[in-house]
């Protein structure tokens, strides 16, 4: 097969080389035709990042470079230029410059608390009232997924923006579209002006995914309106284009063809994930975690990317970086905001002032991690780009690097490497000229840029150079990092491989009971032995902790969490979000797994929201502080899923305009169930008969979903509120042959704990939190123990990240309403939610050969005067008061100097305005710290109108 | 006071009436004051006012005699701020009476909106909570607040004190954070700096307004004429009604104490977020703090993650009179029978279990102006008192009765109702 992509390059230099022919006689009354053969002679030229030449020539002749060296006589015909003084570099490459509907474009991820949600349910077949949400025409029926757009289709030169590339030194630019989650394809092009034809070098560079959640844009949302939602998307896409692939070829053996199988959508990603001669992808995440997700997918469905960073991996450089792996960053760093008074500096927190500080370290950080780095303008003014390119060479970034990642990364990139990138003959005469020895120079003057040969002069600019700027300069070579990572304050306190507690109070919480003066061993993670006195063990050879009384119990389960999740934590829009899944969305660098640890909590259920009857699926995670976000899950926890009933799923406190989603009554809810169920095992069928007749079957993610809880290998965890409801709930499971997990919230649960117990669900509800919304008046504390007595496993949940942090106390409420004993109360936040979960196995009472999960505390774990002091993951210790308390000294000497260090460069630095992207970028929180600003949780009385989605 | 007097002979008569005799009360353990208690006690009560307090009191002729056994005996508690009786079910807007419209309000009087047969109510009684100051919200200055009882017979019957304090709400100081979305402006920091001065002047000129008001109507002019928002502002200007400022950034802080010493004005902070970083600067003036974040999330995410579970002690060590409280608005309504656990988290990061009493008793009956009357029981004092079966901050013991002002009074709810149909459901 011809290789397209040489002949297209071919056909454009053939096209090139016939215009320029052609056009060489201008009409009477055109200017006559510039000549284009030139000399540049006497200036230094810098090849390529690593090789210079003093004192050079340049040949070029039709817009190409004829020759290059040194000492080399120049043959008459050529117009001489003489570049004494002067410095010749390869033209640079913008790799990415963003062109849509907004502005500057680079996807910010941001987690605010809620959407409300749509009524357009067309997806996977839910009736609907608008029959395609996706683009118009032919396509994938989602928002924001159109591969199949073709910017170079309406490619326009933008004469104003491409003068000021030019006088900067850009030669050449790819395009690339704004808009979307598969946002299409854009061209390269050179920065001439008028004809685009003369432009555009490559049509198509490469396909660009971008993690939008582009739904919650619109009023009233659409899906997917949040992160999970996101990917959920771009599965699904793929696996719609692997299906329509084994549909073609089915019909070609079969000869039964449809007269239409594949739009055009499906064929500008088949071409992504094609494995030869593939449409390169290109992916932008929106933030550090969310890269490391980029490079997760990617090994899904055997892609290799190019990843736009953000500019925040220095929060995780070992997830957000691959060095397989190519990377375009921008050059925006957060401009300091001028504060005048002590209260307003206050405000401005840690991770502010690290993102501050980390930035122009940030670019130096990616060229040594990844395979290769280019810089993008995209964000900057040109003025603030180079400065910020300085920035990043004195915080370690080479010059050779950072050349490269404006001339040859780029033009590898771009596919352009043949033709771009270096000074070197045969290659387009892409150039520009500096005043002076070097272009990574504060007063750094462009004398002119030259694109196919043809040269742009610029204006002479008054040199800036000034007094004030050689101090700066002087200054900013001073300037080292201060800022520490992320990951320095989040490591093991201690890890040993085996350890002995003595003279303790344990609370097995299984048949056990609680042991005075008991011993625990513990080695490799796992608790080896218990009890009075530990026999068989060279107590000489191991380290032994003498806890004099104090007490341990099980590492606390919390049965219903959203702390630890990012972009939302519903998917809100479509009634049934089955193939949303919260592990791709999972917080490692939240600050709720320290704070929850400090309460003896060790692991989680994090949940999906209620904002429909089947919403997406869970995670259960250890909290292994420090570990990435896969490395959280507990791998052997059985799967599950979120499910709701009554008020939220119903729309009923979300206001007057939403009332024609189904359900909006709980008669709806139960024929929702119904139906999902139905059409799961309906897909079943259809897949047991494609296997059998040998015809594909398109995969649907959510039926799938389904269809694993109907197999009994997905555990529903169901937020219920009214008895009627739970019991129709139970029922209408019951009728599919499935158990539920566990009812979550469970308010009226104590009125039909029989049918409960019963069926066999477990019941993980509130302490004692009520009347927040009518079905919930009925909520009484009692609930937990009638229920717990009439033989239902019962936990009590925090579903807010403050009473995670102390869901002993919350347990302490079961003695009091109900008069469970101590142990009793404790099991409801140990082994009853492992149970609940299915981890019980692993997790929730401490037993030989389980998991060395312990909080030890202070004195009795349910009296008020007791404090967690120390919790133990997988028998690594991960909290203890003396080393949190450390760790805040530390990160609070670590703000200090920061601040110190922003004052004093506020001070000193009188610089020009900053854009207002990077002013907006020093108050802009990343997504994994937003979703610590707006946690998902009423239960602080601080979120009004949201507080209805629990 | 005079109408607190009235308060008194309105309940004393008809108890005069039934012809009340002396009753004896005997616990394992009366605490009688934070610092102070009998174990064992006796109190003696008579007319709904103890008689006498101690180790053994004398039972005069015809003393009734109760034996409270394994029980302990404390001062009811005082909640210094919620929406009890103004607010039902969140949710429902029609069942939310807790804000009005406007930004000055003065005229606005909470008690006349509470619904003494709220569900919300008994369930906060029976973790002995006897009296909740119950706070209007909504704009700068939004009313002012009424004690109730959390038991009696109708809204006259439960209000004990109707305007305890009249609520200002300082104008927040934070610098507004641009949104993320593109091309939205935000405003300059220099721009937020005024407006914050302009609000700060805006209320300094309200005052000024209602002195002038006040100075008119005193000179009687001819063009008076009587408003109803100014007069409500004249008991304010005469320190007949106290102020509570609800303040919880350190500037806020700052700024209200600075602008109520300028006006030479008397107030209780509430809130009160950072007020810890401030500890001796707010002792040293005397400044009473109801703080109401000991389950908030700490300021940053650097903070340590005690910072607010160890203010109530610094704050208490540096001499701040301490109340503690729940965060106020609808949602913390339901939950105020937990206000107990509120001040008990403070105990383990350095709050003393006797200011940890004092700041759910005897400290808010001081903010709301009645601890002549309740806050610890004192010969003179109310007999308003509750028996618990342990430590009143211990979460795993039980509030087993109440007396209120004399009487025994009703511990049932919607809660111990629902629980005892159901635990007696047969198994079906």
């Amino acid at each position: 097969m011809i290789n397209v992509q040489n002949f297209f390059y071919l056909s454009l230099f053939l096209l090139v080389l016939v215009n320029l022919n052609g056009d060489d006689f201008s009409f009477p009354g055109e200017k006559p035709k510039v000549l284009d053969i030139h000399a540049l002679v006497g200036g230094d030229i810098q090849i390529n990042p690593e090789k210079r030449i003093k004192q050079g020539t340049i040949l070029i002749r039709d817009g190409i470079i004829e020759r290059v060296g040194k000492d080399f006589e120049i043959p008459p015909a050529y117009r001489i230029w003489k570049m004494e003084g002067k410095t010749i570099y390869p033209g640079l490459i913008d790799a990415y410059l963003l062109s849509g509907s907004s502005e500057s474009g680079l996807l910010e991820l941001d987690h605010d608390q809620h959407v409300y949600a749509t009524t357009d349910l067309s997806f996977h077949g839910v009736p609907s009232t608008r029959s395609d949400p996706g683009e118009k025409g032919p396509g994938f029926e989602v928002a924001g997924v159109h591969p199949q757009y073709k910017l170079v289709t309406t490619f326009q030169p933008d004469e104003k923006k491409w003068e000021d590339l030019r006088e900067n030194g850009f030669t050449m630019v790819h395009i690339a579209p704004s808009d979307g989650i598969f946002r299409g394809t854009g061209p390269s092009v050179l920065l001439l002006n008028k004809n685009p034809n003369d432009c555009i070098v490559k049509k198509e560079v490469a396909q660009i995914l971008a993690f939008d959640p582009v739904g919650k844009e619109e009023t009233p949302a659409v899906y997917p309106s949040s992160l999970m939602g996101v990917f959920s998307v771009i599965r699904q896409s793929f696996l719609e284009v692997e299906y329509a692939q084994q549909l073609l070829s089915y019909e070609a053996k079969n000869s039964t063809s449809l007269p239409f199988t594949s739009h055009s959508g499906i064929l500008a990603l088949a071409s992504v994930m094609k494995k030869q001669n593939s449409m390169p992808i290109w992916i932008e995440s929106g933030s550090c975690l969310m890269t490391n997700r980029a490079i997760k997918l990617s090994k899904e469905f055997n892609l290799s990317p190019v990843l736009i960073a953000t500019g925040d991996e220095w929060r995780r450089p070992d997830l957000a970086c691959s060095e397989s792996l190519s990377y375009i960053s921008p050059l925006i760093f957060p401009a300091l905001a001028n504060l005048k008074e002590e209260d307003d500096w206050e405000q401005i927190s840690l991770d502010q002032l690290r993102a501050w500080d980390h930035a122009p370290s940030n670019p130096a950080l990616l060229a040594k991690k990844t395979k290769s780095l280019s810089l993008t303008t995209t964000g900057t003014n040109f003025n603030e780009f180079h400065k910020n390119l300085l920035k990043a060479i004195e915080r370690g970034l080479s010059k050779e690097n950072a050349l490269a990642a404006l001339t040859t990364n780029p033009a590898k990139l771009l596919g352009a490497e043949k033709y771009a990138g270096t000074l070197e003959s045969g290659k387009l005469a892409n150039l520009f000229i500096v005043n002076g020895g070097n272009y990574f120079s504060k007063d750094v003057s462009i004398h002119s840029t030259w694109i196919k040969g043809r040269p742009f002069i610029h204006p002479v600019q008054k040199s800036q150079k000034n007094e004030k700027d050689e101090a700066n300069a002087s200054r900013i070579k001073s300037d080292q990092l201060v800022a520490r990572f992320p990951s320095e304050d989040r490591k093991p306190i201690n890890m040993p491989s085996s350890i002995l507690f003595t003279n303790a109070t344990i609370w097995t919480c299984s048949m056990d009971g609680k042991m005075k003066n008991g011993e625990l061993f513990i080695e490799n993670g796992k608790i080896r032995a218990l009890g009075k006195t530990i026999k068989d063990l060279d107590r000489s050879k191991i380290k032994v902790i003498d806890l004099q009384g104090k007490h341990i119990t099980p590492g606390i389960i919390d049965c219903h969490s959203h702390a630890m999740i990012l972009g939302r934590v519903n998917e809100s829009t479509l009634p049934s979000t089955a193939m949303v899944r919260i592990e791709d969305v999972i917080n490692s660098e939240s600050v709720n797994i320290e704070r929850q640890l400090a309460g003896g909590v060790t692991t989680c259920n994090l949940l999906h929201g209620s904002a429909n009857p089947i919403g997406g699926q869970n995670a259960v995670i250890k909290l292994r502080l420090g570990s990435a976000p896969d490395k959280l899950l507990i791998k052997n926890a059985p799967k599950g899923i979120k499910f709701a009933l009554g008020e939220n799923v119903k729309q009923a406190n979300w206001g007057d305009k939403y009332t024609s989603r189904f359900p909006q009554s709980r008669m709806g809810v139960k024929m929702f169930f119904q139906n999902r169920f139905g059409a799961a095992l309906a897909y079943e069928k259809k897949l047991k008969r494609g296997k059998k007749e040998g015809f594909p079957v398109k995969t649907n993610l959510e039926l799938g979903a389904i269809l694993e809880i109907i197999k009994g290998q997905r555990l529903i965890h169901c937020h219920s509120y009214r008895q009627d409801e739970i019991l129709v709930f139970l029922r209408t499971m019951e009728g599919f042959g499935v158990r539920v997990g566990s009812l979550q919230h469970v308010l009226e649960g104590y009125k039909v704990a029989d049918e409960i117990s019963r069926h066999g669900a477990g019941a993980s509800t509130f302490s004692d939190w009520w009347a927040y919304k009518f079905e919930v008046y009925d909520a009484i504390p009692y609930a937990g123990a009638i229920m717990h007595e009439r033989g239902c496993v019962v936990s009590f949940n925090s579903d807010s990240p403050d009473h995670a942090r102390r869901l002993n106390l919350e347990a302490a409420k079961a003695i009091k309403y109900g008069g469970l004993s101590e142990m009793e109360a404790l099991m409801f936040i140990t082994l009853n939610p492992a149970k609940q979960l299915g981890i019980d196995s692993w997790v929730g009472s401490l037993k030989v050969s389980k998991d060395a999960d312990l909080a030890i505390w202070s004195g009795p774990p349910l009296d008020y005067r007791t404090k967690c002091e120390q919790t133990w993951v997988d028998g690594i210790l991960l909290h203890e008061t003396e080393a949190s308390t450390e760790r805040d000294k530390r990160r609070k000497n670590e703000r200090l100097s920061l601040l110190k260090k922003a004052k004093q460069s506020l001070e000193k630095v009188k610089e020009h305005e900053p854009t207002k992207e990077a002013q907006i970028k020093f108050f802009r929180h990343s997504l994994e710290t937003a979703s610590d600003l707006h946690p998902h949780s009423c239960r602080s009385g601080q979120h009004n109108n949201q507080c209805v989605h629990q | 006071m005079k109408s607190i007097v009235t308060h008194l002979l309105f309940f004393s008569i008809p108890l005069i009436i039934i012809g009340e005799t002396a009753t004896l009360y005997r616990a394992e353990k009366i605490q009688a004051t934070p610092s102070q208690f009998f174990k064992p006690g006796e109190i003696l009560i008579e007319n709904g006012i103890i008689k006498a307090i101690g180790n053994s009191v004398k039972c005069p002729d015809g003393c009734k005699f109760v034996e409270w056994k394994n029980s302990e005996i404390y001062p009811g508690l005082i909640s210094p701020g919620s929406s009890l009786g103004l607010a039902e079910i969140n949710a429902l807007r029609p069942t939310r009476d807790l804000s009005e419209v406007g930004t000055h309000t003065p005229g606005i009087e909470a008690w006349v909106a509470v619904n003494p047969d709220s569900e919300l109510i008994p369930v906060a009684r029976a973790n002995g909570i006897t009296h909740s100051l119950t706070v209007p919200m909504g704009g700068t200055i939004s009313g002012t607040s009424g004690l109730i009882k959390l038991h009696g017979w109708g809204t006259e019957d439960i209000t004990i004190k109707k305007n305890v304090a009249l609520h200002l709400w300082w104008p927040g100081h934070g610098l507004s954070i641009p949104s993320p979305s593109h091309g939205n402006k935000s405003k300059s920091i220099k721009d937020q700096d005024k407006e914050r001065k302009k609000r700060i002047s805006e209320i300094d000129e309200f005052f000024d307004q209602a002195i002038a008001y006040q100075t008119q109507k005193k000179s009687g002019d001819k063009t008076f004429l009587q408003i109803p928002s100014w007069e409500a502002m004249i008991p304010v200007i005469e320190r007949k009604t106290p102020l509570m400022i609800h303040a919880n950034e350190s500037r806020q802080i700052k700024a209200a104490v600075q602008w109520a010493e300028k006006r030479n004005f008397k107030f209780t902070l509430s809130g009160a977020r950072d007020a810890w970083k401030h500890a001796d600067w707010l002792a040293e003036k005397k400044i009473p703090v109801i703080f109401r974040h000991i389950f908030s999330a700490p300021l940053h995410q650097s903070s340590p993650h005690d910072d607010y579970y160890k203010a109530p002690g610094i704050l208490a060590k540096a001499g701040v009179p301490l109340s503690i409280g729940l965060p106020l608005g609808g949602w913390a309504t339901a939950n105020q029978r937990n206000l107990p656990y509120h001040a008990a988290h403070g105990v383990p990061y350095g709050l003393s279990r006797e200011k940890a009493l004092a700041s759910i008793t005897i400290e808010p009956a001081k903010a709301c102006g009645i601890d002549h009357r309740l806050g610890t029981l004192e010969k003179g004092k109310e007999a308003t008192f509750i028996r618990t079966s342990g430590d009143i901050l211990d979460i795993r013991i039980s509030v087993l009765g109440m007396v209120m002002q004399g009487n025994e009074v009703n511990l049932e709810s919607r809660h111990t109702r629902l629980n005892s149909r159901y635990l007696n459901r047969p198994k079906p």
